[in-house]
This record gives C-alpha cells, sequence and structure tokens, in this order.
C-alpha cells in the first residue's frame, strides 16, 4: 500500500544522495485541463467547464485555458502526464482530496499503472512541515536554478545560482521559454544541479521536456511551498496553518492513495 | 548496551549533542544506539525509532526530554512520548497529580541517567528525577538553576572537529541555533545589520513558523537582499567557512558555538550581559567523564 510519508522519504533519499530525479505534479488545475474543460482561474471568476463561481484568485495565480484555442499546450501536458522515465515521478490529485471519480479518471486516462506515480499534495498538507524542516535545507547542498513568477523575491534562498521568471498564464505566454532553459543547460553543460519550479502549469511541461532533455539535473515541483520566503501570498490553508497557527485540519492531513 | 532515548530527534543542539555522544561511545568499542521519535537522526548515528525502544537488564539508558513518572512508562515510551507530544490539559493536570504520589523506585539491573541540556525548556522538577541513578548535567550552572539534590555529574558535549578556512568571506553575518522567540533571532539580526553587515543568513532549525513569520518576515521587507534563510545544516564546516561573523543574543554556557568560532577563526558577538564562564574539554576528557560516570 503506498504511504504519503513513505513517498516524501524516498524523493528525499534520493535527493540526499544526489540521485537525479524528476517530481512533476498534477493537481486539480491540470486536472481540468487534461479533462479538456474550460478553466478560468481570476479575480473576477472561477471557470471549469460550465461551471462558474465567484473570482477568488490574485495575479500571479491567474490561468486561462481554452480547449480549442489552447489544444497545443493541453497535448503538452498530456505528453507530461503519461510520459514515463526512470525517477521520473508524477504526482496525482488524490482521492481523498478531488474524489474517487476523477481519481479513477486520471488511472483510466493515464492507461498502465506506473509505479512512478505519487501525490500531487506530497510536498503540501501533512508533508509540508517535514518539507521545510528536512528537505528545504538539502537544497543548499545544490547548485539551484528557480523558475518562478516574475513577482518573486529569491534574495532569502541562499542556495540559488540561477532563475528564470514567468508571467501571467505562463503555460501560454511563456512557454518558449522551456527552449531557453534548455539553451542554457546546454551551453554551460548544467548537470547536477537541482532546478525548482514554482509556475503553476508551465513548470509540468517545463519538468518533463527538461528531464527528458538532460536527467542529470533534478527537478522538482515545489509548487506553493516556498511563498512565505518570497514575499507571496500565503492564502492556501496549508501555509496558514503552518505560518500562522490558523486552524485547519490541512497541515496535519496525511493522503491517501 | 548504552541506550539514549530522547523525546525529540528535530536537528536543534541536543540532538546533535545526543548524535555526537552516540558515535563517540561506538567510536570507542562501547555499544549505544539513540532512540528518536522523528527522522533526522536516523542517518547521523546507530539509530532506531522510539518504537524499537525496550529497556533490557544491564542495560545503561540516557533519558533525554521525556517527563518520565514512573520506570513503567519506559516499556511503554512511544505512548509515552506521543502523549507528550499532544500537550493536551489532561496531561497537564496529570503532570500534576503524579507529582504528589509517591515515586517509584530505582530499577534493578537497569542504570537510569537523565541528560539535561536545557533550563527553562524542561525544567526537572516537573519529573520524577528519583528515578534516576544520576542526572547528567552539561554545564555547571545547571546545578544552581534546577535546584534539585539528587546524585548528578558535569559534563560538557562533544564537539566537533573544525578548521579555519583560508577564505573567509568578508561581512558575511551567520546566526546559528534553533529560530524561536527565546533566542531573539530578530535582535541578533539587527545587531549585524547595525555593524554594516552585507548579509545574515540564518542557520537554524525552524522551531517556530509563526515567529518567523510574524518577526523575521518584516525585516526581510525593512532590509532588501540583506537576510536569508537557510535551515539546519548538517555540515558545521561548511556553515563557518561561509560566514565572517557570528552573533548571539541569548546565551547558553554549554552552547558550543563561541569555541566553534574560535577554531575557525570566526568573529563572535555574544550576548551584552552572559557573565557566565565556559567550561571546556577535550573530546578525549569528555569521554573518560562518561566512561566513569556509566561505568564502562
Amino acid at each position: 500500500m503506498k504511504n504519503f510519508e513513505d513517498d516524501f522519504y524516498r524523493l528525499l533519499k534520493l535527493l540526499k544522495i544526489r540521485e537525479p530525479f524528476a517530481f512533476n505534479r498534477f493537481s486539480d488545475g491540470e486536472l481540468y485541463i487534461l479533462q479538456n474543460k474550460e478553466l478560468i482561474l481570476d479575480s473576477a471568476q472561477v471557470k471549469v467547464g460550465q461551471n462558474v463561481t465567484e473570482g477568488i484568485y490574485q495575479s500571479e495565480d491567474f490561468k486561462r485555458f481554452h480547449p480549442e484555442e489552447h489544444s497545443f499546450y493541453r497535448d503538452r501536458l498530456v505528453e507530461a502526464f503519461k510520459f514515463k522515465k526512470r525517477n521520473y515521478f508524477k504526482g496525482l490529485s488524490c482521492r481523498c482530496c478531488v474524489g474517487n471519480e476523477s481519481f479513477q479518471w486520471q488511472l483510466d486516462f493515464h492507461g498502465k499503472y506506473d509505479r512512478n506515480f505519487t501525490w500531487a499534495n506530497l510536498l503540501v498538507n501533512g508533508n509540508y512541515p517535514k518539507f521545510i524542516h528536512e528537505m528545504y535545507p538539502v537544497f543548499n547542498t545544490y547548485k539551484t536554478v528557480f523558475v518562478c513568477n516574475e513577482n518573486a523575491d529569491l534574495s532569502v534562498l541562499p542556495f540559488l545560482v540561477k532563475d528564470f521568471r514567468v508571467g501571467y498564464n505562463a503555460m501560454v505566454q511563456d512557454y518558449g521559454l522551456i527552449e531557453g532553459i534548455k539553451s542554457w543547460i546546454n551551453e554551460n553543460n548544467i548537470k547536477g544541479h537541482l532546478f525548482l519550479f514554482s509556475a503553476s502549469s508551465f513548470s509540468k511541461m517545463a519538468i518533463h521536456q527538461l528531464y527528458e532533455f538532460c536527467d542529470r539535473n533534478t527537478y522538482i515541483d515545489v509548487g506553493t511551498t516556498l511563498n512565505p520566503f518570497m514575499d507571496m501570498r500565503i492564502d492556501r490553508t496549508y501555509l496558514k496553518s503552518f505560518w500562522l497557527g490558523a486552524k485547519g485540519s490541512d497541515i496535519s492531513k496525511i493522503c491517501i492513495w | 548496551m548504552i541506550k539514549i532515548v530522547s523525546g525529540f530527534s528535530i536537528p536543534v543542539g541536543s540532538t546533535v549533542a545526543l548524535v555526537n555522544l552516540c558515535n563517540q561511545l561506538n567510536d570507542r568499542g562501547c555499544h549505544c544506539i539513540l532512540y528518536g521519535p522523528d527522522n533526522w537522526h536516523m542517518d547521523k548515528c546507530k539509530s532506531a525509532k522510539v518504537s524499537d525502544f525496550y529497556p533490557e537488564n544491564g542495560d545503561i539508558i540516557v533519558v533525554h526530554n521525556i517527563n518520565l513518572f514512573s520506570v513503567v512508562e519506559l516499556y511503554k515510551i512511544q505512548d509515552k512520548i506521543e502523549e507528550l507530544r499532544k500537550k493536551n490539559r489532561l496531561i497537564s493536570l496529570k503532570s500534576i497529580l503524579m507529582k504528589h504520589f509517591p515515586h517509584s523506585r530505582k530499577h534493578v539491573g537497569i542504570k537510569l541517567i537523565l541528560s539535561c541540556q536545557e533550563n527553562d525548556l524542561f525544567p526537572i522538577r516537573r519529573l520524577n528525577y528519583a528515578m534516576f541513578d544520576k542526572i547528567h548535567y552539561v554545564h555547571s550552572s545547571q546545578i544552581k538553576y534546577h535546584k534539585i539534590v539528587h546524585p548528578h555529574f558535569v559534563c560538557p558535549n562533544f564537539s566537533n572537529h573544525l578548521i579555519a578556512s583560508e577564505h573567509k568571506p568578508i561581512r558575511a553575518a551567520g546566526l546559528i541555533g534553533s529560530i524561536r522567540q527565546e533566542n531573539q533571532v530578530n535582535v541578533s539580526i539587527e545587531k549585524a545589520l547595525q555593524d554594516k553587515m552585507e548579509t545574515v543568513t540564518l542557520y537554524g532549525y525552524l522551531i517556530d513558523p509563526a515567529y518567523y513569520y510574524k518577526q523575521i518576515v518584516p525585516l526581510v521587507k525593512k532590509y532588501p537582499g540583506k537576510i536569508r534563510f537557510a535551515g539546519f545544516i548538517d555540515d558545521k564546516q561548511k556553515i563557518y567557512d561561509s560566514v565572517s561573523d557570528v552573533y548571539c543574543t541569548v546565551g547558553r554556557a554549554w552552547s558550543l558555538v563561541k569555541k566553534e568560532c574560535a577554531l575557525t577563526n570566526t568573529r563572535y558577538h555574544e550576548p551584552d550581559i552572559f557573565t557566565t564562564e565556559e567550561e571546556s574539554m577535550a573530546n578525549d576528557q569528555i569521554f573518560n567523564v562518561w566512561e566513569k560516570e556509566l561505568g564502562l
């Protein structure tokens, strides 16, 4: 039986022994895109398929996916989701967070079961304290590259040697940056580096393509986990619980498979 | 067998001290295992989880930071630690009541040592210290602080081998220690920046994230680009190689930071009010004390 904490320590061990890997995450936003549903996340509305609710998102989280207009990017996301390679770990939205039906949809859509499946939430919820206390310090042992939002302040992170920035709806607007990062890796013979990604759906396509291009680096989608160090908002429940001591069960939630 | 069992094994000063103790004892031919409830210690020395801990006849057991009231609790140590971590009102009430019950007798066949690496964070009076054969203090000042009349010995913690780097950075400050209100990390940051340090890097376990967010994050914004957070780093040599100065606002007499700064040619800025004398010993001397006190 898969175990939420064991999977975390599996990745942490690889990181400590410097064995390159990629950890890609397909959360609910990516799930909707994979399902080819129209997705709009902005301050005015949240639209998923035909369902429209009040907008809750801030500028760095704005996203717009239209199935016909953006089919190219959806195809790239599907490739990232179905890609298989040694040490390419795919985090899926778990049944306890998105329900049985959506969880099963991912497995059916993927086809053959991949033993490198893990949780999209692997670094958050009940594993978040372990991420901050045990995984974050290991970043100091790497030459680390950060791919993140243009508004992020990275000065608190002492381990960075390079950063690449993305803006609004990066999956579409900054897609070309993936080739730019590949060129930088090639021209500078980048090996043994750690690449962190906090760039929404852009991260998923980039991690897939970069790990396929050069599997001698490690690529991790850290999502919103480092927001408190980057002068970015901490409105996610697990962040508010950990950093502000706010009430909420997410910070102790052990996700199930 | 020497068994060290701690109420936590997160990377803070006392855990590092227990890891060093375990390694030093094993290196010198004394079989020792460190048991802890967390994961950090597991690849640092001969170790196991507390769920594997079981006292056996002939054991020497060094207990750290566990509010024990009876020897029976030693046999259910995992439950005890989990109970203490819940810190609910019922436990507090139980602790108050337990203090007034007759203390259990010492266990025949097992030598019990209480290692006291803290003052205010672990007041010995709140547990049944009578069940221990001896109390281990890391500094003589703790005897006065805890005001316990009980057999004891004083022995500082083992230190790491460190050397002075040939290429020290300039005006790069480091704060070494757990990040929490009690250590006044925010005050140390301000002191370092008033001394015109270019950067201040925090090397320590983030015990209190809310303190960091409320007290340190505003300083990050006040001094853009100056403050960095590294977290707890195992490699002390790497820490000292990356800083020119170390700042400390709340000193603990048994802290090794001052000694380590001297070894690595790092300037140490100690607390303004700090009168306690340092008690230093070489590792061989420290081992001799343990050898004698544990009857090895």
